[in-house]
């Protein structure tokens, strides 16, 4: 058993020190209880803690614990590979979007001239004519 | 400041992993340890835990342990934060509680009650640093130096704490001294 409690304390006494039987007293009242048994119980307490926590190195996080550096770089690669792949699909789609409005707009554009032009051919295009030009 | 080769034999295989080693090192250090978190918490339940967290987090951290240093002092420290920590927690810590540590079975029971009820009303009066300081000092022997570095403080600051819980605790038990 280890000889700590022979409390060195007494070398380091000054005159401004506290009484010597306020010293016991207050001694005693903090000395724990005394008994080997107490000691090995308190022992045999962190121990369990200490092996509960050295057995943790199982738990799942501390298994993936190695692999958490090459899957940030995987996320990472494959987050950059995501961006290039919606960059070049919204390319696309902004492409297809521009060529829909032109092939839409210039035939219903051409349509409505010749709709006008055949209108204006029959006895409906006369009264049509009439409102245009007024 | 010379390691004890036993000590520093547990502390080197402690810090490869082997459980029986810091087994060895709880075996050792853990009465110090206690004394050093009751000095801190006053109550004994409160420095049973202290302990055991301290311990723990001295296992957790024995990574960062130089075995060229004192495992006690490195250990006390430790203990002493998790003792901080508590009291933290606790902060109200009443007159009443102090009397019953004081009063508590383990000691014996001829001693006059009034003086155990009266010094630990003035225990209870001193400021916690205050209180601390007194106890890792005087009854337990540290320097100022070393409760400076558990209390996180100076050790000018220790040594000034120290001075005037004196004057304080004789000021409160004047009456009692005769």
């Amino acid at each position: 058993m280890t000889d700590e409690l022979k409390f060195p304390g007494n070398a380091g006494r000054d005159r401004d020190s506290i009484d010597e039987s306020l010293v016991h007293l207050i001694r005693d009242a903090y000395t724990p209880p005394g008994g080997d048994a107490y000691w090995a119980g308190l022992e045999r307490r962190i121990m369990a803690r200490v092996g509960s926590d050295a057995t943790g190195d199982s738990r799942w996080w501390n298994v993936l614990a190695p692999w958490a550096k090459p899957a940030l770089i995987a996320a990472a690669a494959i987050f950059a590979l995501a961006s290039v792949i919606n960059q070049n699909i919204g390319d696309s789609d902004s492409q297809v979007a521009y060529d829909s409005v032109l092939q839409s707009v210039t035939p219903d554009v051409l349509a409505t001239s010749e709709e006008l032009s055949s209108m204006g051919r029959g006895t409906d295009g006369a009264t049509l004519s009439y409102f245009l030009s007024h | 400041m010379r390691i004890p080769d036993e000590e520093r034999a547990l502390a080197e295989a402690a810090r490869g992993g082997d459980q029986n080693a810091f087994a060895g090192l709880v075996r050792l250090h853990q009465r110090r340890a206690y004394l050093v978190a009751r000095a801190i918490v006053t109550v004994h339940e409160d420095a049973e835990d202290a302990v055991q967290e301290g311990f723990i987090r001295a296992w957790q951290a024995l990574d960062r342990f130089d075995p060229s240093q004192g495992f006690s002092a490195w250990v006390n420290r430790i203990v002493a934060n998790a003792a901080l920590d508590i009291t933290r927690r606790r902060k109200v810590r009443t007159t009443e509680e102090l009397s019953d540590a004081l009063q508590s079975p383990f000691r014996d029971p001829a001693q006059d009650a009034e003086l155990k009820s009266r010094l630990g009303e003035a225990l209870a009066e001193l400021p916690e640093r205050a209180r601390s300081v007194i106890v890792l000092h005087d009854i337990e022997g540290f320097t100022h130096v070393e409760i400076g570095e558990m209390l996180g403080i100076p050790g000018g600051t220790a040594r000034s704490d120290l001075h005037h819980a004196r004057q304080k605790l004789r000021e409160l038990l004047k009456d009692l001294r005769g």
